[in-house]
């Protein structure tokens, strides 16, 4: 534990030592706040209207939910930033040789990466809470549903960068690693479109493997364990690798 | 302290380390002598555990590297050829790190890393960027790392690469200074930094042992006698007899590790038997497969190794045969 815990500093720490985590913020914050302002802006012009007729309206579904879906594609585009250097630029340093020659495991120092990238990953989602709080000065929205989504949002990275982490582990070159964990993390998009026209057998299975689908439900404020179970077996899956990947280098030299 | 094996690494068709074997008792500096894709840093990078060997085994502190890394691993400090530096963090941060993960006690770790620091000589630089550090400077916070976390092994793979003259010194009274209470396994392109720092030398050309001794001892073994290799065809016969009988000849022994057939001749210094020995091998009938003095062999090497060393004169001179031993 220990051990994880100083490989998880480290990491963090170098993230934030250089520019990258600002920027990998900024990335992030910028366009959620646009969105956020642009789903506020409507969301007030339609309940003055609604307000002068005496309907309802719910902050969670047509500002939050909204938002938080379009966060899950900016997440997308995000995330190889994260991992790509992760491995990969360990490697051409020689710094993994630090690592491999110190008496840790290979197990202490993925899980070590792992808890580093997704300690920047929740940096990134707390400057958004900053704009939920505003929601919470300017009208009362309801925090149940709220956590749903975060929690969500939380596992849908996990498993991003549990994938990121395996591609950055099988290069030595960060810009390579970026571009592939980019394709890779944009087709477990964009799988799930093809769910309606791809018929009854694998159309359930295509939205099943989409990384995004499982999310919907967390948007709306839902904790269903299926999801949760969707992710944090992927979130495995990828370490998992992460570990052989690193084994077998080991064996090549 | 360290026992190594028929250590065997491929690297798909590359054969980079040729069963190599040697021990290095406790306290005991052995410098590691090759040219360059000799296979010392595969070797080194096998005793550390970064990677597994293809055959054989090898053992530091009691534990072989490959069945109880972890044990292996906590007694052992390793410079890599490239210091294993990140450069975003301070030196100090970095040392902090590594005592981290080397298991150093949290109430310890300040202390270790502040005297490691001096030890080295890196305490001016403790605040800058590892990035920002001039190759010395790097050298030396990768040595302070290996030391870290005071390990009974040691393993500094070319640990002087780099450095000016005066720091080559520090360096190598710092290593002196290290033995004793560690054992330590340190690698060279350069002749004369074995002979004053280490008690005993393997030499390893293309992955493969070629001599272990004193500096002392090969230096005398180049100066002193000639010794010849001789094969001969003479199934069943006394040839080692016969052969120590001749004229000159002061000592003969079945080659190591070469096929039947196979001896060493040493002769009186400056005597030639050759003749000799060829006329005496033919008349008895024996044939005669191969006659040639050994020491060029070991010569090649050493004129390889002496090439390199900066404090040396010209590359030229210390290329002579006449130097490279004395240098
Ligand atoms: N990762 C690798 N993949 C393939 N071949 C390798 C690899 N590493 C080393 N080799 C080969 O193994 C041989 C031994 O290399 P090694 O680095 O051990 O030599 P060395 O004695 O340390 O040389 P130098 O003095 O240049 O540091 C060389 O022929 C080298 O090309
Ligand atoms: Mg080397």
């Amino acid at each position: 534990m220990r051990n994880i815990m100083a490989i998880a500093g480290k990491e963090l720490r170098s993230y934030f030592a250089s520019p990258i985590a600002y920027i990998i913020i900024g990335f992030f914050a910028l366009p959620f706040g646009v969105f956020f302002y642009l789903y506020l802006d409507a969301f007030l012009r339609q309940s003055m209207q609604m307000a002068q007729y005496g309907g309802n309206m719910n902050v969670n579904q047509q500002v939050i939910r909204l938002v938080l879906q379009n966060a899950s594609v900016i997440i997308l585009f995000v995330m190889p930033m994260i991992t790509m250097r992760t491995y990969a630029e360990e490697k051409r340093s020689g710094t993994v040789e630090l690592l491999l020659t110190s008496p840790v495991t290979d197990l202490q120092i993925i899980i070590g990466k792992f808890l580093g990238a997704l300690g920047l990953y929740i940096a990134m989602l707390l400057v958004t809470l900053l704009y939920v709080a505003i929601l919470f000065v300017y009208g009362n929205p309801e925090w149940r549903p709220l956590v749903a989504a975060y929690l969500g949002l939380l596992l849908m990275g996990g498993a991003f960068l549990s994938i990121g982490l395996f591609i950055s582990s099988t290069t030595d070159n960060q810009i390579v690693a970026g571009i592939i964990s980019f394709v890779v993390f944009l087709l477990l998009w964009i799988i799930g479109w093809f769910a309606e026209s791809a018929g009854p057998t694998i159309g359930p299975l295509t939205s099943y493997l989409s990384i995004t689908e499982h999310f919907e439900d967390f948007a709306k404020g839902i904790v269903d364990t299926k999801h949760v179970l969707y992710y944090a077996s992927l979130i495995t899956f990828g370490l998992f690798l992460t570990a052989k990947s690193v084994d077998s280098e080991r064996w090549r030299g | 302290m360290i026992e190594v094996q028929h250590l065997t690494k491929r690297y798909g068709r590359v054969t980079a380390v040729d069963d190599v074997s040697f021990r290095v008792e406790r306290g005991e500096i052995l410098g590691f002598l090759g040219p360059n894709g000799a296979g010392k840093t595969t070797t080194m990078r096998i005793l550390t555990g970064y990677m597994p060997a293809s055959e054989g085994r090898a053992t530091v502190a009691g534990f072989d590297v490959f069945e109880h890394p972890l044990e292996a691993k906590r007694r052992t400090g390793y410079l890599p050829e490239t210091p294993p530096l990140y450069p975003d963090m301070t030196v100090r941060e970095y040392l902090d790190f590594v005592a981290r993960i080397k298991g150093v006690s949290s109430n310890e770790r300040r202390t270790r890393v502040e005297a490691v620091m001096r030890r080295t000589r890196v305490s001016d630089m403790a605040s800058r960027h590892c990035g920002k550090l001039s190759k010395g400077y790097r050298q030396r916070v990768g040595l302070a790392q290996a030391i870290l976390h005071n390990p009974e092994v040691l393993i500094l793979d070319e640990p002087t690469a780099g450095l000016d003259p005066k720091q080559i010194i520090e360096t190598r009274d710092l290593i002196r200074g290290l033995a004793g209470d560690h054992t330590i396994v340190l690698s060279t392109h350069i002749l004369p930094e074995v002979s004053q720092t280490c008690q005993r030398v393997v030499i390893i050309n293309k992955g493969r042992v070629v001599a272990v001794d004193t500096p002392e001892n090969l230096t005398a073994r180049l100066q002193g006698a000639e010794t010849l290799y001789v094969h001969v065809d003479a199934p069943g016969a006394d040839v080692t007899s016969a052969l120590a009988a001749l004229p000159g000849v002061t000592r003969v022994q079945p080659a190591e590790m070469r096929a039947s057939g196979a001896y060493e001749v040493e002769s009186e210094r400056g005597r030639d038997v050759r003749r000799d020995l060829a006329r005496d091998i033919v008349t008895r009938g024996w044939g005669l497969l191969e006659l040639r003095p050994m020491r060029m062999s070991l010569e090649d090497v050493f004129l390889q190794v002496t090439t390199e060393e900066p404090a040396a004169a010209a590359p030229e001179s210390a290329a002579t045969p006449e130097e490279a031993p004395r240098a």
